[in-house]
């Protein structure tokens, strides 16, 4: 049997093992090449040698009907696995993926998710390296051998024994041979999961079927973990034991672009390397003498690039640097660290700043691989890439910033692009602040993640198009939505320019607003139609129907507003206060006559209608001034209602409160209501100032320091009237006898003599 | 070597580790080297060899001393970097009695520093009775460690004047220091090497010439990353130092010094060690060398006016001296410190007390 299937036991993305490989397969010459991968994605493998795929990429398994509950598989281009598939693709010989299909897997887990409800939710994605049950179980088994010849860790350790060595021929067979020792302790210390089984017994299951099919030489390409597992094969009925009986769902599988950030160690998620950009240094200079020098140079143009010193001359002292480095550590040619030691020293004077440049631009080097229009995609999809193609914005990994003008055609349908996207809840633009004057201006901070396929996928259900999608989506929205969740919508339909959608939205809005009896919603409702009517015109987007609605609204609220102030707590009155405050702003906003008219009726309604809370009675006053429509005196007058004697103390505090909240400033230069204020304060009795006293406080505490002080200021200059009232007050309350017991510790404290008291 | 000496060289102290390490060393060694770099690391950053225990001379990561060594394997100019007190020149000096055998040859490195003292001099007497002549000519450090093939020491080069510093860039990259007066050159041999320390907290005294900035491979020394490690340099710099200082007192308490190290650290970092509340710094650097010597103040107050066994109140003159370097800004600093952390922390009453009896 040996003779017929070759184990090629290998390191998901190790550069060294894809190059080993590759000489082992050049060798063997393969008639059929098998894989550790999904099955379910037979179909699409062989899009691996389209000239239009660039790695990084991987292969996304989903289920049609949950596109949720997807799989990625990453390969980049340095992975022996995508080597060996486009090996095998070009000799034209078979290639398969023998791991448990996906389709079983993913059953597994739904019914897993079934049973257990408050179980954590499992996580979305799987990378293609070890499972996470396993990693959690055998703790990186590798390191007991890493630690054994003295390193810190075995990322470091097996990067020096077979990642960066030139000749690695021995390489699979010692693999192996550790391998099957290490499994064997570890099984020892733990038997293996019965994930593990069961994938293990599908792969033999794999090569059992291409041997009977008669391939002569059959290449096995796996993680090196189940390569022993592999080589020793038992009785065929065994792994049909544990095969049978397996649920399956119904699966998709496609092609999507990936990222170096998602390979990398500090995304998280990704399949659990370091330096994917240095990895594939590794992989394109094939003498590894070489390496450091091409490295260093990259490093160098990179420092030139950000203005930095690099010089020829610096390039050749780290090379030697790294060399000696390398030397002093007894390693036969310097790895990643020696050349970031290097770096460190000649290029960045010690400096740590430019060493972080070099990690995020050449070790982890981002960059978004590419797959092929030909592969297989919901209309969706290439409906965006068509857009992408046509409005001159590819994705990108690298966050950049994009600005918009949008009287510029172009500009104004990017801008659409993006916020249509947005709805679907593709946040691949996220808005950021625009610089320079003009609601023309828009600013975006562009980043495309791998996943935003699968929302794609997922988003499929609304429709085939991105604004087609969108609108769906939008119009679906529109049946549930509250009042305020609606017009927010509106405003976002109008963004993403989705005429049908904002009919619909519309058409709902207004019928739920003339079914709404809380006017509370319609004034919630109104600010985000108020920025609309004052986009429009940028956005040459027609909103005759904003305006209807929001007549509609402005009318309602105006009726309403009284009877909805009517009797509120004290926590309902706060929100009403912001409400009125935030109706009013929009209906400045919009300038129009007739609303203008009601509205300020409206809150002179309110200013006079008794059983109104303090605060909003306080800030429709307030409001009303502050537009010229009630004169100081009527302002008085009304103040001074407020802070009769018959009325609860309460009550009048918050009536100040809602007055005056915002700003001092109308203390300062308004006479009456200064004196209105401050004889209202003396009159109050002990017990009530204390009551007072917090409620007060709110108000006078929110205003700008230098009002306070002024405040102050103008308090002391005319405390004099203020002082001597209480002093009268307090004269016969003191008592002698009890004040006298403080005087020995005053005395102490100010250290007078006794004997002068 | 002379008993009476304060402070022997680190070749002469040191003096039994190097001929062991020679000894036992069968590594391949650079031309004119006495140590291979191998033996070079352990003779810095300590250990065993041939039954005899390497005194770690450099405590803290051994990646920086790797760099260094390397650096100068490569016949490279070496810049050491760091604020004051992070041992620049301590692993300079070792450094250059472990490759050369040979730390004397130091220019220090200050305002007033000129082109004779990096170059060469005349012996005027001689220059009158002569005429220009070899004999003449009083070679600087550097140009006898180009002729000897040794490792020559430029301390605080940011002080030395632009003009004077640019000196070097000839004898960095030509390997040669030429004599116009005699049309002659001294040839740098083999092993000849600089290094420079720099302090980096005075930016802007005399900035390097981005010429003469290339020609260095610069290594910053950190200050210590934590407190264990701190503790234990100022533990073992205070025992070798009152050793030659025949101090009679008792080894210092490490619990004596751990509360110094804390107290430098905090007041360095502007917050107090468990992170939870913040403190003003003060101007002074409060280096790890700072540390030491206010080890060795206490130690000797406690030997001659004490019992002999160091306590808060010999600590205490020296710590204040350390820490108020400005008499307004830092006394205000230091009495906030006291009042708010030492007060407060238990079982450091006796420094209280003490400290606020200097104030």
């Amino acid at each position: 049997m040996a003779e017929q299937v070759h184990i090629f036991g290998i390191r998901h993305h190790g550069p060294g093992s894809a190059r080993s490989l590759l000489r082992a397969l050049e060798t063997l010459q393969p008639d059929c090449i098998l894989v550790e991968g999904p099955p379910d994605a037979q179909e699409v493998i062989q899009f691996a040698i389209h000239e239009e795929m660039k790695p990084p990429v991987a292969i996304l398994v989903y289920r049609p009907d949950v596109p949720k509950d997807a799989v990625y598989y990453p390969f980049a281009e340095f992975s022996p696995e995508w080597q060996a598939i486009r090996f095998g693709l070009t000799a034209g010989i078979p290639v398969r993926f023998i791991d448990l299909p996906q389709a079983i897997r993913l059953a597994e887990e739904k019914k897993a998710e079934d049973t257990s409800e408050a179980a954590p939710a499992t996580p979305e994605s799987k990378s293609l390296e070890e499972p996470p049950p396993e990693m959690t179980v055998r703790q990186d088994p590798l390191r007991w051998i890493a630690e054994a010849a003295g390193y810190s860790d075995s990322e470091r350790w097996w990067e020096h024994q077979f990642e960066e060595r030139e000749d690695a021929n021995e390489a699979f067979a010692a693999v192996l041979e550790l391998m099957t020792a290490l499994r064997a302790e570890a099984e020892k210390e733990q038997p293996s999961n019965p994930l593990e089984i069961a994938r293990e017994a599908h792969m033999r299951q794999m090569i059992r079927a291409a041997q009977k099919e008669g391939f002569a030489r059959i290449a096995v390409v796996v993680g090196a973990w189940h390569a022993p597992a592999l080589a020793v094969m038992p009785a065929a009925k065994h792994d049909a034991d544990i095969l049978k009986g397996r649920d399956k769902v119904k699966v998709a599988a496609t092609w999507v672009p990936w990222t170096h950030g998602r390979l990398s160690f500090w995304t998280g998620y990704g399949a659990g390397i370091e330096s994917p950009g240095y990895y594939e240094e590794l992989w394109r200079t094939q003498k590894p003498g070489e390496r450091g020098l091409r490295w260093l140079t990259r490093v160098a143009h990179l420092m030139r690039s950000e203005q930095l010193e690099g010089s020829t001359a610096s390039i050749i002292e780290a090379v030697r640097l790294a060399d000696t480095l390398a030397a002093i550590r007894g390693r036969p040619v310097p790895g990643l660290v020696e050349f970031n030691e290097a770096a460190r020293s000649v290029f960045c004077f010690g400096d740590d700043l430019p060493l972080r440049l070099i990690e995020r631009l050449l070790i982890v080097g981002e960059r978004l691989g590419e797959v092929p229009d030909a592969t297989p995609m919901v209309p969706l999809q290439s409906d965006l890439r068509r857009e992408q193609k046509r409005l001159r914005l590819p994705p990108e990994a690298d966050e950049r910033m994009l600005e918009l003008d949008l009287r510029k055609p172009n500009d104004l349908d990017r801008s659409r692009l993006l916020h249509r996207l947005a709805m679907l809840g593709i946040a691949w633009g996220k808005a950021a602040h625009a610089a320079g004057k003009g609601t023309f201006k828009e600013a975006w901070r562009l980043r495309w993640e791998p996943e935003f396929e699968v929302k794609l996928i997922e988003s499929a259900v609304w429709g085939n198009s991105v604004s087609g999608a969108a609108s769906g989506k939008a119009i679906a929205a529109s049946l549930e939505g509250g009042l305020p969740e609606l017009s927010a919508l509106v405003e976002k339909a109008l963004l993403a320019d989705l005429p049908d959608a904002l009919d619909a939205v519309m058409h709902a809005l207004n019928e739920r607003a003339a079914v709404s009896s809380d006017t509370g919603l319609l004034m919630d409702a109104l600010p985000p139609l108020a920025n609309v009517s004052r986009y429009g015109n940028v956005r040459q987007s027609d909103t005759a129907l904003i305006s209807t609605v929001m007549d509609g609204l402005i009318a309602r609220i105006c009726v309403g507003v009284s009877a909805a102030c009517a009797s509120l707590g004290e926590d309902a009155a706060t929100e009403m206060k912001g409400r009125i405050e935030s109706t009013d702003a929009a209906i400045q906003l919009v300038q129009n006559e007739s609303h203008l008219a009601d509205w300020t009726s409206a809150l002179a309604r309110l200013t006079t209608l008794p059983n109104i809370h303090g605060l909003v009675t306080g800030r429709a006053t307030r409001l009303l001034f502050d537009d010229g429509k009630l004169p100081a005196e009527e302002v008085a007058r009304h103040l001074s209602l407020a802070l009769s004697r018959a009325n609860n103390p309460v009550e009048a505090a918050a009536w100040i409160e809602g007055f005056l909240s915002g700003s001092g400033m109308l203390l300062l230069h308004q006479n009456a209501l200064w004196s209105l204020i401050d004889n209202w304060l003396a009159s109050l009795t002990g017990e009530h100032f204390q009551e007072m006293l917090p409620l007060l406080r709110r108000t006078f505490g929110a205003f700008q320091r230098p009002e306070r002080v002024q405040l102050l200021e103008r308090a002391k200059a005319g405390a004099g009237a203020v002082t001597s009232q209480s002093a009268s007050a307090g004269d016969e309350s003191v008592n002698v006898e009890r004040a006298r017991l403080v005087l020995p510790t005053v005395a102490c404290i100010l250290g007078i003599e006794r004997t002068t008291l | 070597m002379s008993i009476n000496v304060i402070r022997a060289h680190a070749e002469q102290q040191f003096a039994e580790e190097l001929s062991v390490l020679a000894k036992h060393d069968e590594k391949p060694r650079p031309p004119n080297w006495k140590l291979s770099p191998w033996a070079v690391q352990t003779y810095l950053l300590g250990g065993e060899v041939g039954g005899l225990k390497i005194v770690p001379k450099y405590i803290g990561q051994k990646r920086l001393v790797e760099i260094a060594v390397a650096t100068l394997a490569t016949d490279r100019a070496l810049l050491l970097l760091g604020v004051p007190g992070t041992a620049k020149s301590w692993v300079s000096e070792h450094l250059s009695a472990a490759i050369s055998g040979d730390s004397t040859l130091l220019v220090q490195g200050t305002a007033g520093t000129s082109e004779e003292s990096m170059r060469y001099g005349w012996n005027y007497a001689q220059l009158l009775a002569h005429g220009p002549s070899l004999n003449a000519l009083v070679a600087s450090p550097l140009m006898r460690a180009m002729r000897e093939g040794r490792i020559a020491r430029v301390e605080e080069l940011t002080r030395i004047p632009a003009d004077v510093q640019d000196t070097l860039i000839t004898m960095l990259s030509e390997k040669t220091l030429p004599i116009p007066e005699l049309d002659a050159e001294v040839q740098a041999t083999k092993g000849f090497n600089v290094i420079a320390t720099a302090n980096d907290r005075d930016k802007g005294v005399n900035d390097l010439s981005s010429a003469l900035k290339r020609r260095f491979n610069t290594v910053v020394l950190p200050l210590p990353d934590s407190i264990d490690e701190e503790v234990e340099i100022v533990r073992s710099r205070v025992a070798s130092i009152s050793k030659t200082l025949e101090l009679p007192a008792e080894p210092p308490a490490l619990a004596e010094i751990r509360r110094l190290v804390t107290i430098f650290r905090e007041l360095r970092s502007g917050q107090t060690e468990d992170g939870k509340s913040k403190l003003k710094s003060p101007s002074a650097s409060l280096s790890t060398a700072e540390a030491i010597s206010v080890i060795n103040q206490g130690l000797s107050l406690a030997a001659h006016f004490g019992d002999g066994s160091m306590r808060a109140a010999d600590l205490a003159a020296g710590l204040c001296g350390a820490v108020i370097k400005d008499p307004v800004q830092d006394r205000l600093v230091w009495q906030e410190y006291l009042e708010t952390v030492v007060k407060e922390r238990d079982g450091w009453k006796d420094l209280y007390r003490v400290c606020r009896e200097l104030l």
